[in-house]
């Protein structure tokens, strides 16, 4: 059997979406025409799925439509900034079950937009408890986790001229000659400034604007050295035109599937944890089918299933166990072999302070000049 | 629109519909339509931009009330010379564009009979397929060990490993390729119209190619720059897929820094501040061009 991990190459959402930038385009049609995009008229036996694009095996979705009758109906979104602004809108009627990341569960749940989950009706039990009562859910109220990433870093040990083992790392190989100029940052602010923030022993759920300027300062007088804030094309990094990169795993086991010289590494002393979670809309008219779905999808083989098609790790527990033996760089899938999720930490957007961190980016992305 | 315009113009007035007709009530019916359209769908959430635009943010939502905030923020530092760099990448990038197609438009004027609506197609047909679909592929040719690098490499022209993609050449290549057609239309449009006469008058009369070129064809085709320009400079100012995709996101561009307050810092007074602030600039343009477009008219000698 092979092991078809579709999106953890230029198909994995968080690059390539992150290239189009098709967000706006949708969200002003919502804006203009409230109530258009509507999903279609609820009743019983129906299901209103609001998602990532290709985010649910299609086998899965067929062998649950044949099992309980009700083929769920998906709708996709390309951000969360998107997902918050539909359901904060007329527009958002209807659905029942959403995905968000981690990062914007409690702005959704804060506006009164998601509804508490009753635990009694899934079985959290056999779900990497790692992953479970997370700081930006406290108790998993609102979100029960769907797969997972990190930030992290691949690059090219050659070039470079040593491992990297922390941030510092990362930023002093940056500056090196022959690395320089071949470097690319994310380009989301908490992604970039969070390292620094991370040095300087702050948290960056905590960080106030001032320190989070003060932080971004350095990657400031860093950008002269990034090529690129673009998602990353794996290609790129494979090929030798970028050799030092922030990335997520997914990205990352592709660009070393395509090249095994080079090495992926979850820099110290923290770094991110993002997952992305099914959570059942306030108003959601099929609320006893969103919970039937979602007892389904926690199935261990809809999980590996799942891990297999969408190519980032469902929350089963001792997933790792049970994927074929033949599958290429298995630890990459996980995070690396010894992944301490004491040292994850999941970003939460914060209003007071998500102005700063996205100003912040607009003024590093600027100094890389063009 | 104005392409459109020129375009229909062209077909239909043979030289004797040139002339003003007036009105009658069934156009005013039928204009009424498009014109109804418009007021509801543009008209309406631009007014909601602006009123927007005086208010203060509340995370995802809008207090609105009168304040100048924004706009001082839109027009301070940063964003303020963010706002000069988006206006100067337009203007070179459109001067670019409107540098090459203004000989492949005379080429095809001039130099093509029968073939040239098989020239104004090829020219045409891959815009039709999507704009992002375009750029991708220009991004697969320009990468690493990619065609551009394999053919400039057996020409001798350059050794080694291409390095183009993410530089702001990269992303002038794009936007010249990307914008080509909406220039050459209306170039090739108004030179299509200068009367040969007038042309082999100034030969007659002794003038140069060059010197013909100069004081007849140029002055002429003035309509067809001002289109020209009007119709790439415009949406340059708000390109953000370019950048993204050929240059890395590196410098930021208006666009990109409206679409960023609009939905991740989810303010929407500052972003429509600046987005009204680009509608200004657009105007500006607009009015500006709109007097050398008047031209079209006088052509038809």
């Amino acid at each position: 059997m092979t092991v078809d991990f579709r999106r953890s190459g230029l198909l994995s959402r968080r690059s390539i979406l992150g290239l189009l930038g098709a967000a706006p385009a949708t969200a002003a049609l919502s804006a203009a025409f409230p109530g258009s995009f509507r999903a279609e008229a609820a009743g019983s036996g129906q299901l209103n799925v609001y998602s990532w694009p290709d985010y649910f095996s299609t086998g899965n979705l067929e062998a649950y439509a044949k099992k309980s009758g009700v083929t769920p109906n998906i709708t996709t979104y390309d951000s969360n900034e998107t997902l918050f602004a539909k359901l904060n809108s007329p527009a958002g009627a209807g659905f029942d079950i959403v995905i968000p990341s981690s990062s914007w569960i409690k702005q959704l749940a804060d506006k009164g937009l998601l509804q508490e989950i009753d635990h009694s009706k899934l079985n959290l039990a056999s779900l990497d408890q790692d992953l479970l009562n997370r700081d930006y859910d406290p108790g998993n109220k609102y979100s029960i986790p769907k797969d997972w990433g990190l930030l992290g870093v691949v690059y090219d040990p050659e070039a470079v001229g040593g491992e990297i083992e922390t941030w510092e790392d990362f930023f002093k190989a940056g500056e090196k000659p022959g690395v320089s100029g071949k470097v690319r940052l994310s380009d989301s602010g908490w992604e970039t400034i969070g390292p620094e923030l991370w040095l300087q022993g702050k948290d960056w759920n905590t960080a106030t604007p001032d320190e989070i300027k003060a932080a971004g300062e350095r990657l400031k007088a860093f950008a002269k050295h990034v090529k690129s804030f673009s998602g990353l094309d794996p290609n790129q990094v494979a090929n030798g035109s970028i050799v030092l990169a922030q990335t997520n795993n997914g990205t990352a086991r592709a660009a070393i599937g395509l090249n095994p010289k080079l090495k992926w590494v979850v820099p110290g002393p923290f770094s991110e944890l993002w997952v992305d979670n099914y959570a059942i809309v306030k108003n959601a008219p099929n609320v006893d089918q969103a919970y039937d779905f979602l007892a389904y999808q926690l199935q261990p083989e809809v999980q590996l299933e799942e891990t297999q098609y969408i190519g980032f790790p469902a929350a089963l527990a001792g997933l790792k166990e049970k994927l074929p033996a033949d599958t290429k760089n298995v630890d990459i899938i996980f995070g690396g072999k010894d992944l301490d999720f004491k040292k994850l930490t999941s970003f939460v957007v914060n209003p007071e302070t998500i102005g700063t961190y996205l100003q912040v980016q607009a003024e590093i992305q600027a100094a890389a000049g063009g | 629109m104005v392409a459109v315009e020129t375009i229909v113009g062209s077909r239909s007035s043979g030289g004797a519909s040139a002339g003003a007709v007036a009105p009658r009530t069934a156009d005013h019916l039928i204009a009424s339509i498009p014109t109804l359209w418009l007021a509801i769908f543009f008209l309406t959430p631009l007014a909601f931009t602006v009123i927007f635009s005086f208010g203060r943010s509340t995370f995802g939502g809008v207090e609105l009330g009168f304040t100048l905030d924004n706009y001082a923020t839109a027009l301070s530092g940063f964003y303020g010379a963010t706002f000069v760099r988006t206006v100067i990448f337009a203007a070179s990038a459109s001067a670019l564009c409107l540098a090459a197609a203004y000989p492949v438009a005379y080429f095809i004027a001039r130099h093509t009979t029968r073939r040239r609506t098989l020239a104004i197609l090829l020219i045409l047909i891959p815009y039709f397929s999507s704009f992002l679909i375009r750029v991708m592929a220009l991004h697969m040719l320009m990468s690493r060990g990619g065609a551009s690098e394999i053919v400039l490499n057996a020409l001798h022209l350059h050794a080694g490993p291409l390095d183009i993609l993410d530089t702001q050449t990269a992303v002038f290549i794009g936007m010249v390729y990307a914008y080509l057609p909406i220039a050459i239309v209306p170039l090739f449009v108004v030179l299509d119209r200068i009367p040969r006469p007038l042309i082999e008058a100034s030969r007659d009369l002794g003038a140069s190619p060059f010197k013909t070129f100069l004081f007849v064809t140029l002055p002429l085709s003035r309509p067809g720059i001002a289109t020209a320009v009007l119709l790439t400079a415009v949406p340059m100012l708000g390109e953000m897929v370019i950048p993204k995709l050929l240059g890395g996101s590196r410098g930021v561009l208006m666009g990109q820094a409206i679409a960023s307050q609009y939905l991740q810092s989810q303010n929407y007074p500052l972003g429509s501040a600046m987005a009204v602030l680009v509608l200004i600039a657009v105007a500006v343009i607009v009015l500006a061009l709109a007097r050398l477009t008047k031209g079209f008219d006088e052509v038809t000698a």
